[in-house]
């Protein structure tokens, strides 16, 4: 596991970049299909990707070449921004401004003497088209199990160029699997492939947080019944203790620039919100109550926080400064409103809320206008929404089929895929950075 | 409550076997008296002395192993809770009464863990859960248990009782629970 996810981040070191060529001209094109988050400006950019050519290495370069064409052409269409020429659509409906073309070499003869499989070779250009100018070449030379990993990176690259927007296609979700109080961390990329168990301590481990730099995982698990919270670094996957009080010991949720974390403590009697920095020493006690206060969520920024409280009688959200000042409550409808999560764009929230004793997924705007339930009845209990970086997709848990599962919500098209499978409950996701 | 129950078979069924040694013992009795006295010595007199030196021995009151039983095996019981209510209602007062009573005499280290029904969310659940576990503690506290015998902890929605979807699942599964730490 540890090597599997060291892998990811050491992605970078091991592609060879060769050219990359941005006439500032085709910039500016690709500038004027960025996508407005309105839907009535909502359009995509069509790319047209060809087959890939295999000049050498028999069927093991075949079957590369299918796969990183298969998860290059996934994650443009997952982005939401693009076409590629393949599905539903008819041909004649596709305008292309560009192309992808790709060539894969086989191992080398002489791997076989050394007794080590040599990787493949994969060169991937983004062209405009017709023109066939050349905008971004890539030579890659990936392991076996990097190829998916090398063709996600290729795409979050064409997304930057050509929409200019950051992709999330190196990105993945954690997420607790498991039964009663036997439940485990897991993480899988967010195409749903890759999926990887990162803890195996026979307890409840629940609400995982990623670190800004993607390095750590905080999570909160119980060691001989008490709660604590606790952080996995992703390199190496050694567990260290955070904090570990009387009490909860819950909801991590990490400052953007890393420093500290917002977290609810039951010490003093009563759960109250407070920052703490990441060696779990208490930095300030935001809330003072003695109603339940849980679930904080930064603002983008780190100036504001929303979280849960149920001084009124009923669980609402409500938003305070960084110090703890200028409370004022966001929820108004409904009598129960629960994790609040602020999108990295700072222009919406996600929450949960209960209608007739199902959980809904909600999206409000900071001020409280624009209130939008998101799930109907037919998707049972949506609980946990979490924003991938591009403030577009949210994952939530969803209990549907009868069974707690994840999904994926495309807040502009208004769009549903299924995240994960299996028969155990899977629950508290959280996107990477 | 299951594990009760079989302790409680398991103790009925020990004592119908104790029961059919003894009338066993006795008939046998009968049947050895009953023939002709081919012998002098009566057998129900040679029986008597051997037995019972254990059977005094264990009915000793005082020295129950508190730390090798759960804690409603020795009388101390759960208390249940209203929909998101973590206040004690009448019922778990006088539960939690007898529970201080029996828990002030075992003097043993305990743990209290709130639970949850299904609904509502995973985090504020486990908020509830802890209310629910401190509103337990603090009235037993009262009561004179000894705070530092007592470990509080929550599991909110993650550890049902009942495995269900309606209202008789999820009012077995709003409860504080006693257990060994």
């Amino acid at each position: 596991m540890n090597r599997l996810l060291h892998t990811y981040l050491c992605l970078v070191l091991v592609s060879v970049c060769a050219v990359c060529v941005a006439p500032p001209a085709v910039r500016g094109q690709g500038s004027e299909v960025v996508i407005v988050d309105t839907r009535s400006a909502f359009r995509k950019t069509d790319i047209l990707l060809n087959e890939f050519d295999v000049l050498s290495g028999g069927r093991k370069a075949v079957a590369g070449a299918d796969l990183v064409a298969s998860v290059l052409a996934n994650d443009l269409l997952l982005s939401g921004l693009c076409r590629t020429g393949a599905g539903d659509a008819p041909a004649d409906s596709f305008d292309f401004q560009y192309t992808i073309e790709g060539r894969v070499e086989g191992p080398l003869m002489d791997a076989r003497t050394s007794g080590e499989e040599s990787p493949l070779t994969v060169s991937l250009d983004l062209l405009t088209y017709p023109g066939r100018q050349l905008l971004l070449g890539k030579r890659y030379r990936p392991e076996r199990d990097q190829q998916r990993i090398m063709a996600h990176h290729f795409a979050n690259e064409v997304l930057a160029m050509v929409t200019g927007q950051q992709g999330i296609c190196l990105t993945r979700i954690a997420f607790s699997r498991g039964t009663g109080d036997r439940r485990d961390l897991y993480v899988v990329d967010y195409d749903g492939e890759g999926l990887l168990r990162v803890t195996a301590n026979r307890t409840l481990n629940l609400c995982p947080a990623w670190s800004p730099d993607n390095g750590e995982i905080a999570f909160t698990s119980y060691h001989h019944g008490q709660q604590g919270l606790y952080s996995l670094d992703t390199a190496t996957g050694k567990v260290r203790r955070i904090i570990a009080q009387a009490g909860l010991n819950l909801g991590a949720d990490w400052r953007p620039d890393g420093r500290e974390l917002l977290v609810s403590l039951s010490e003093t009697g009563n759960p109250e919100i407070y920052r703490i920095d990441p060696l779990g020493k208490v930095i300030k006690r935001l809330t003072v109550s003695r109603a339940i206060e849980i679930s904080p969520s930064w603002s983008p920024g780190g100036g504001e926080l929303v979280f849960t409280s149920d001084r009124t009688g009923t669980p609402q959200l409500y938003i305070i400064d960084k110090d703890g000042s200028g409370r004022r409550r966001l929820t108004f409808e409904g009598r129960y409103n629960d994790s609040g999560v602020w999108s990295p764009r700072g222009d919406r929230l996600a929450y949960a809320t209960r209608i007739r004793n199902l959980t809904r997924l909600v999206l409000i705007k900071p001020t409280g206008e624009d209130r939008r339930i998101v799930t109907d009845v037919s998707w049972g209990n949506c609980e946990d929404p979490s924003w991938a970086p591009d403030a577009r997709h949210l994952v939530f848990a969803s209990d549907r089929t009868g069974v707690f599962k994840l999904y994926v919500y495309d807040v502009v098209e208004e769009s549903f895929r299924q995240l994960t499978y299996g028969d155990d409950p899977d629950i508290t996701p959280a996107w990477s950075h | 409550m299951k594990r009760m129950q079989q302790k409680g078979i398991l103790a009925l069924a020990l004592l119908i076997m104790v029961l059919m040694v003894a009338t066993g013992c006795s008939k046998k009795h009968e049947v050895n008296t009953e023939p002709p006295v081919p012998e002098e010595t009566v057998p129900a007199e040679v029986i008597p002395p051997t037995p019972t030196p254990e059977e005094t021995a264990t009915p000793d009151a005082n020295a129950i192993d508190y730390k090798a039983l759960q804690p409603q095996e020795y009388g101390v019981h759960d208390v249940f809770f209203a929909f998101d209510k973590y206040d004690l209602d009448d019922q778990a007062l006088a539960t939690l009464a007898r529970d201080a009573r029996i828990l002030k005499e075992a003097g043993v280290m305990i743990l209290i863990s709130g639970h949850c029904d299904e609904r509502g969310t995973v985090e504020y659940n486990l908020a509830l859960g802890e209310k629910r576990a401190r509103a337990v503690r603090d009235y037993l506290a009262s009561l004179g248990v000894p705070e530092g015998k007592m470990l509080i902890t929550s599991y909110g929605e993650n550890k049902p009782f009942v495995r269900g979807h309606n209202e008789e699942a999820w009012a077995q599964n709003r409860r504080a629970h006693f257990e060994n730490p």
